[in-house]
């Protein structure tokens, strides 16, 4: 369309509002002055569009979606004032056709639902419907020419057999043009993509709506409600409902969560419609049972309906969510089915990311937990930067953050769902990776330990060796010193001296090799081979290849040997013992084994057990009674 | 003798330097640290060194390294290295080899023997501590050694620490000549022909100590 006749036809329905509006105050009609100004909102928004997409006809169609009621209520308040004994100007060109201009209220409509959402025509063909409705709207102002209504009812009028013809010949096109205006939008929504469908959801929320209002409206002029009462709430529909819809829908099609609203009011429409179905439907059959006039008929029929009503509701919302918003509907259980497999232990709750991925449709999509610390991880563990991404929550707190590859407001609304559906296999993974860091850490704390105790003892060990003993050498030395001046008496003292100096330092000597082996430094196989002269029993040691060990390593597998042979001394009352070291896959192999009495308890030797743990080593010990002991250590 | 003594810490360095002053030797040089030992070595060419094991720059084995580099000098006077406590890392190459001793420090309280050994090693002889042929020899008696008596490996034993015939004899309650008829059958059983007995007895101590070592695992 034109941007001109586009502009021209939205100032034409500004300007219909407008003399409406004024008519209505002058004349003091507050219907009328209702109405005109509840089309503002509509024309506001059609002005609105009609900046943004001046070439679009959904602006003028949307302009004259309520200029149209505002026209019908102009026409009105001119026609009556013809009657008037003081007219309105052009008052005597309304008053023919005050009673049939009616169709005009949804002219608007009708156009906007063929051309919405992108302004044109769904094809050639369809400019046709716009004729048929102008056709049945001129057989409506024909059969209703000149009459008028008074109070409710319509007097004058033409008359004879064509009317009736005409009648029903115009409603007929009205009736089934507005049928194909609503099957163009199924049409366009079949093969529209994700954002068509998502503004054409807009306009069917609307039309649904105001659809229910105007069958609401005759089944309440059926029971005999004032013309007003019945069809204002219609009238709301289609002035305010339908234009915010698609206003919403086309500058920001995803403002609120349009599936959700849709699916829910269609479930209950449907419920409403069906048991309503139910209650006639057992009032019919109860009352030709029972004859008509107990009162047992309503009651049955309420108490039946009543019992169908929930469990219909709950299917039917079911049904219209899958088939009105299948692809959140289908999202949301897939999350939910996760977490169930869970709970059941079939899943990791980890693969939650994997899981919302696919149910979010969004490969990009990043799942960061929170640390109690205040950092950010991924679901492996890695620390990340926090994202300015959806926040999700449990018990107050925000556990983890979910940023998306795809972003919109729709997403958004989406994930926040999907999220919600899962927080439990988030919140567990959350805190299998805490309990995982916890433990590593401690493990990590252990090891530390044990690497500073070693670190320690080997420093102990140098002091003794390189502090107190050379001192304690360097004054047996000047005692030589001395004694090599004295008299032979003296000389005897000294030696004494000496003696018991030596005897120290032989006692320090063993302290430090208590302490830290000095043979280590010369590598584990020295040290190992000088357990060898300590023992008063045959001890062999075989030593194959060895891989490279740090200290705290060689340590410990010192300790071991040097502990199971101690063992085999102290309590095995063993004749031969044999301690093995041999390199094994990277890791050390080593073993004690000798020929005593066994009966090691199978958790006995807890130090040694722990020292070895530290390293995430594993101690092994086999000790039957009688058959000796193989205690068995790999680093 | 002249010798160059090699120590880090100043007390024991003192202490060192006048004992072997009263023990009638001159000291041409103390220093207290492995690299001014090597300048003083090829400068002062004394008779012996002696050398803590563990010195200063590195605190590692910077004495055991400085020991085989003064060996493999054109001059190569005797080194004795003097330690805390065993370690033979950097030094293994020269254990049991003519003109080197190893001791632990304590030795030097008793200083006849202490002499004795210095002596020993500055001509040419070998001087180890009985704790490091222990250390060595407690493995694995090996193939060479499995035809000796247990008497015979008592006499190389001592041997291997460096010492005479005479003092093995006093040590073993033996005559001089019965250490001589083990000495003789010793060399028999390693297959050592007589080409000068000194060269002979350094064969016998380095054989018994390579295959004493097989196990050593260094």
């Amino acid at each position: 369309m034109a941007p001109l006749t586009s502009r021209v036809l939205t100032a034409a329905a500004i300007g219909i509002t407008g003399a409406g509006l004024a008519l209505a105050v002058v004349d003091r009609d507050g219907a009328a002055a209702l109405t005109c100004l509840a089309a503002v909102f509509a024309v506001g928004c059609g002005l609105v569009l009609v900046r943004r997409e001046p070439s679009s006809a959904v602006a003028p169609a949307l302009a004259w979606s309520s200029a149209g009621a505002s026209t019908v209520m102009l026409v009105e308040v001119l026609a009556r004032s013809s009657y008037d004994p003081s007219p309105h100007p052009f008052a005597e060109l309304a008053r023919p056709i005050w009673v049939g201009i009616w169709p005009v209220n949804v002219a608007g409509v009708l156009v906007l639902l063929l051309v919405f959402p992108d302004g044109r025509l769904p094809g050639r063909r369809w400019a046709v419907l716009p004729g048929i409705f102008a056709c049945g709207t001129v057989a409506m102002v024909a059969t209703g020419w000149g009459a008028r209504e008074v109070g409710d009812r319509v007097v004058g009028g033409p008359s004879g057999s064509w009317v009736t013809v005409v009648g029903v010949l115009g409603l007929l096109a009205i009736g089934s043009s507005l049928v194909l205006a609503v099957a163009s939008v199924v049409l366009r929504y079949r093969s529209g993509d994700a954002v068509r469908r998502e503004q054409i959801r807009w306009l069917m929320l609307a039309a649904v709506l105001t659809v229910t209002c105007l069958l609401a409206g005759w089944v309440a002029l059926a029971v005999g409600a004032p013309l007003p009462m019945a069809f204002t709430p219609f009238l709301v529909g289609v002035v305010v409902l339908l234009p915010a819809a698609v206003g919403v829908a086309i500058v920001r099609h995803d403002l609120f969560d349009v599936d959700r609203v849709l699916s829910a009011t269609a479930a209950w429409v449907l419920t409403l419609i069906g048991s309503s179905a139910v209650f006639a439907a057992v009032v019919l059959v109860t009352g030709r049972m029972v004859g008509e006039s107990t009162g047992l008929a309503p009651t049955t029929a309420a108490f039946i309906t009543a019992l169908t009503l929930l469990p219909l509701q709950r299917y039917l919302a079911i049904a219209t969510g899958r088939l009105v918003d299948h692809d959140r509907f289908v999202a949301v259980a897939e999350v939910e089915r996760f977490a169930a497999d869970v709970q059941a232990g079939e899943r990791t709750p980890e693969e939650v990311e994997e899981v919302l991925r696919l149910a979010q449709r969004d490969p990009g999509l990043r799942l960061v937990l929170a640390r109690p610390d205040g950092t950010w991880v991924d679901i492996r563990g890695c620390e990340v930067d926090p994202p300015a991404a959806i926040a999700v929550r449990a018990h107050g707190a925000v556990i983890a953050r979910i940023e998306l590859g795809r972003d919109s407001a729709r997403a958004r609304r989406r994930i926040a769902e999907l999220a919600r559906a899962g927080w439990v296999p988030i919140e567990v993974s959350r805190l299998r990776l805490e309990l995982r860091e916890a433990l590593a850490e401690a493990e990590a704390g252990q090891v530390r330990l044990a690497e500073a105790t070693a670190a320690e003892r080997k420093r102990l060990e140098r002091d003794l060796h390189d502090g107190v003993q050379p001192r304690l050498v360097a004054t047996g030395m000047r005692l030589r010193s001395l004694q090599l001046r004295l008299g032979s008496t003296d000389s005897v003292e000294v030696d004494t001296a000496v003696d018991e100096l030596e005897a120290t330092i032989a006692e320090l000597r063993r302290l430090a090799h208590g302490i830290r082996p000095s043979r280590l430094d010369d590598g584990l196989g020295a040290a190992l081979a000088s357990l060898r002269a300590q023992a008063p029993v045959p001890v062999q040691v075989r030593i194959g290849e060895l891989p490279e060990l740090d200290d705290l390593r060689a340590l410990t597998a010192y300790f071991v040997a040097s502990e199971g042979v101690a063992n085999a001394l102290k309590h095995a009352n063993a004749a031969r013992i044999e301690v093995y070291a041999q390199a094994s896959d990277g890791r050390l192999v080593i073993e004690v084994r000798d020929d005593g009495i066994g009966g090691i308890p199978p958790l006995g030797l807890t130090g040694l057990r722990d020292r070895v743990q530290y390293l995430h080593g594993e101690l092994q010990v086999t000790s039957p009674a009688g058959t000796g002991s193989i205690i068995r250590a790999v680093l | 003798m002249r010798i160059v003594v090699a120590e880090d810490s100043v007390l024991f360095r003192e202490g060192l330097v006048r004992l072997l002053t009263d023990l009638g030797h001159r000291v041409v040089a103390a220093v207290g640290d492995a690299t001014s030992l090597l300048a003083d070595v090829a400068e002062t060419a004394p008779e012996l060194a002696i050398v803590d094991i563990r010195m200063p720059p590195d605190h590692d084995s910077d004495g055991a390294r400085a020991a085989v580099a003064i060996r493999d000098s054109a001059h190569a006077p005797g080194v004795v290295l003097l330690s805390q406590h065993i370690e033979l890392r950097h030094c293994m190459e020269l254990i049991g080899t003519p003109g080197f001793g190893y001791l632990l420090k304590d030795r030097v309280l008793h200083l006849n023997q202490f002499d004795e050994a210095l002596r020993r090693v500055a001509a040419g002889g070998v001087a180890l501590d009985p704790e490091v042929v222990q250390a060595l020899v407690r493995s694995q008696q090996a193939n060479a050694l499995r035809g000796l008596t247990e008497r015979e490996n008592e006499v190389l034993e001592l041997v291997a620490q460096g010492h005479s015939n005479t003092a093995i004899g006093a040590e073993l309650g033996l005559s001089e000549r019965t250490v001589e008829t083990h000495m003789r059958s010793i060399f028999g059983k390693l297959g050592l022909l007589d080409d000068g007995a000194t060269h002979r007895r350094v064969r016998a101590v380095v054989t018994y100590l390579e295959s004493a070592g097989s196990a050593r695992g260094t």
